[in-house]
């Protein structure tokens, strides 16, 4: 077997990887989101909840979580290797994210909302329309590391058997005896996967930019 | 007989034991200009920011027109609806354009139509002369630019009184005038405003009452000429003395 | 023992907790089987010649022949899901899986989480060393002395822990352990290890790859009898397993096979 045909067999996995990481990465924004707004703006006692989410959730191993997921609640929700890693990942990532979009909130917030509230907006107007569009935008660029982060963590489905990419390389890996070759393919389609999505978000941060004068 | 709008009595805020005022009372008739003056510190911001609760006063009553706006389940959001707030660092919605900035509002929180709000902003935006740079973001505007935004976007809203906190104190000397003289023309068309500045040039000439406030209460009040020519109290001459010394020689300039 | 496998024990008894021990009273996981008419068998495909994926991708090796004939003599189809060797016990002891095939041997530690059928074929293990190696394994224990290489999570892993380790005979650092064989044979080639216990039947295969290597020493150690894996305590299961695996061998299907993918 020669290169092109490793990078062929691993790259047939690339579906389930981009798979785990369509679900895990929007899923991880909207919560990401939801909780850095009840972080800052959700009073001292959910602040609190949240903060203990966030630790807790870094705190996790992705492997140990979806283990959890997959194993250990077994008994209560069956869910399939793929769905049960994508939800992990998701879970993860929602804590990163959130710590993203707190940072950025609180870069913009302060002056801004009052501003927003001085023309008569109730906070939650305040916030989708005056904070929310800054935050997003401040937020993109830490955002596309969380993108490649969650990109490479998806390999960890391999451990439920999902065929990814990662677990691909190890079985032509196996079936070869040529690991170099296949792990080596599997780092082309890996770095091919990222710098993609970098690229794209940094079109969209360029969009997106607000124009001033230098 | 003059008609009240806004009736502060014995308005008082603290931080903890750190009493910022005490005991204010202050009466604004409908189109009164009134000038804030006072060293710094003494509470001029913060007593804006209550008047239109964007800061909880710890006790006293505000009223607008005949509605006690500190009344417990008052509805803050419409009430800063009717109090305009010009801020002294500008404060633009960063990521919209001009129009969209004096817009916001309309669209939001009065739920105009698009048109009808379009065309709504652009008159304020002609009101303080920056029609032709409705589409320029704050970061493309000088700072008098932006404080001009500042002022049609909280015009925009129809208030019953405006408020302006130190609007000229962040600008370079050469931007202050534009900005005087929209605030200038606001007065003459019969706004409602409450002015916290040290510009005495403006004080003086467009003010209908003054008031001096040092150490967190009101220390005088009256008209120009009875603070500047016939002070009750030695404090108030001494202030108005440092203060013209201090930028009686920008104003020549003006 | 290794820590994903504490990690998994852990987690399992966790699920055992969180399940309220729902195994209780369940019907035999045969009659599944049967009803569905498909069989579900978790494999960890990196493992030649036992189960390994061909050029085209698709699953082949002795145990996937054997479970290949295996549900055809049950009349069920045979769905395979490939999982890492580390999950696949708990996979089984979830109900993820019907049961699994993939060069298990039997271990007291295993058996408390599954059960296991009768042995299919009996293997070694083997010692493997590179050409230029100056040593000399006369009795198993005489590679304390070497720098060891194994697949983690194996019953070799496990022979070198016991024997080795917990008699004070070798550091446990001295041991390098692998995700995969063919990892510690690039190892071997390379000169990090010395010698590189495994289960005689890929060291075979290993020798094949690498001239340079060869083994030293085999014998029934820790490997020995091959079983599939099966749910905890199905004995209606468990019966009808073990009366196909006598048939085939009664046939002389599972010396064919041997023939098939050990023979050098």
């Amino acid at each position: 077997m020669n290169f092109s045909s490793f990078i062929q067999y691993i790259a047939s996995g690339t579906a389930y990887t981009l798979g785990v990481t369509l679900v895990a990465l929007p899923s991880g924004l909207v919560l990401g989101v939801l909780f850095a707004l009840l972080y800052v703006y959700g009073g001292r006692v959910v602040s609190r909840l949240m903060s203990l989410y966030s630790t807790v959730m870094r705190g996790i191993p992705p492997i140990v979580l979806l283990f959890i997921l997959y194993f250990v609640m077994s008994g209560s929700v069956n869910l399939s290797p793929f769905w049960a890693g994508s939800i992990s990942l998701g879970i993860i990532s929602s804590a990163y994210q959130m710590e993203i979009v707190r940072g950025a909130i609180l870069a913009v917030s302060g002056e801004q909302m009052l501003a927003a509230r001085a023309i008569g907006m109730s906070t939650l107007e305040a916030i989708r329309y005056v904070i929310l569009p800054q935050t997003l935008r401040l937020a993109i660029p830490p955002w596309s590391n969380e993108a490649a982060i969650v990109i490479k963590d998806s390999s960890l489905v391999y451990a439920l058997g999902v065929p990814e990419i990662l677990r691909r390389a190890q079985l032509i890996s196996a079936s070869t005896q040529q690991p170099f070759l296949a792990y080596i393919s599997a780092a082309v389609i890996y770095f091919a996967l990222v710098f993609i999505a970098n690229r794209l978000l940094a079109r969209l941060e360029r969009r997106l930019t607000i124009p001033s004068n230098p | 007989m003059p008609k009240p709008i806004l009736t502060i009595k014995k308005l008082t805020k603290k931080y903890g034991n750190n009493v910022i005022f005490h005991d204010i009372d202050l009466v604004v008739n409908e189109g009164d200009t009134i000038v804030v003056i006072g060293p710094s510190g003494t509470g001029k911001s913060t007593l804006l920011r209550c008047v239109n609760l964007l800061t909880k006063p710890d006790g006293g009553e505000i009223w607008l027109d005949d509605l006690e706006i500190t009344a417990k389940g008052a509805d803050e959001d419409r009430v800063r609806q009717h109090i305009g707030m010009v801020f002294q660092n500008f404060l633009l919605f960063n990521h919209l354009t001009a129009l969209e900035n004096v817009k916001l509002g309309l669209t939001k929180v009065k739920h105009l139509p698009e048109a009808a709000a379009h065309e709504k902003a652009l008159a304020e935006l002609t009101r303080v002369g920056l029609a032709d740079r409705a589409d320029h973001y704050p970061g493309q505007l000088s700072g008098g630019q932006q404080q001009r935004v500042g002022i049609a976007r909280a015009l925009a809203m129809d208030p019953r009184v405006m408020l302006f906190d130190e609007p000229t104190s962040a600008l370079d000397p050469e931007l202050i005038g534009e900005v005087l003289e929209v605030m200038r023309n606001l007065s003459l068309e019969g706004m409602t405003m409450i002015v916290v500045t040290h510009e005495m040039g403006f004080a003086r000439e467009v003010a209908d009452r003054i008031v001096f406030m040092e150490k967190g209460s009101i220390v005088e009040e009256g008209t120009p000429d009875d603070l500047f020519y016939r002070p009750k109290y030695e404090r108030t001459r001494e202030f108005l003395w440092k203060i013209t010394e201090l930028y009686g020689k920008k104003e020549a300039k003006e | 023992m290794k820590k994903s496998l504490v990690l998994l024990v852990v987690l399992t008894v966790l699920g055992g907790i969180l399940a309220g021990c729902a195994s209780q009273g369940k019907q035999s996981v045969l009659d599944k089987i049967t009803k569905d008419g498909k069989v579900m068998v978790g494999t960890s495909a990196d493992y030649p010649p036992y189960e390994y994926v061909d050029d085209a991708g698709n699953k082949t090796g002795f145990d996937i022949d054997l479970m290949t004939e295996i549900a055809k003599r049950m009349g069920v189809e045979l769905v395979w899901v490939d999982m890492p060797f580390d999950s696949l016990v708990a996979a089984v002891q979830e109900g993820k899986i019907d049961m699994s095939i993939s060069c298990f041997n039997y271990s007291a530690e295993r058996d408390e989480q599954v059960d296991f059928s009768d042995a299919y074929y009996t293997s070694e293990d083997a010692f493997l060393v590179k050409s230029g190696f100056a040593g000399a394994i006369v009795n198993p224990e005489d590679v304390a002395k070497y720098k060891i290489g194994v697949q983690s999570g194996t019953v070799q892993d496990d022979w070198l822990t016991t024997t080795l380790v917990e008699a004070g005979l070798v550091e446990d650092a001295n041991i390098s352990r692998y995700e995969r064989v063919d990892q510690a044979a690039l190892d071997l080639n390379a000169g990090r290890i010395e010698v590189l216990m495994a289960d005689y039947v890929p060291a075979q295969a290993l020798v094949k790859q690498y001239p340079d290597f060869q083994v030293v020493y085999h014998a029934v150690l820790s490997t020995g009898p091959l079983n599939i894996v099966l749910p905890d305590g199905d004995a209606k299961l468990q019966a009808e397993i073990n009366k196909v695996i006598k048939a085939l061998q009664d046939e002389g299907f599972i010396d064919t096979l041997a023939t098939k993918y050990f023979s050098e």
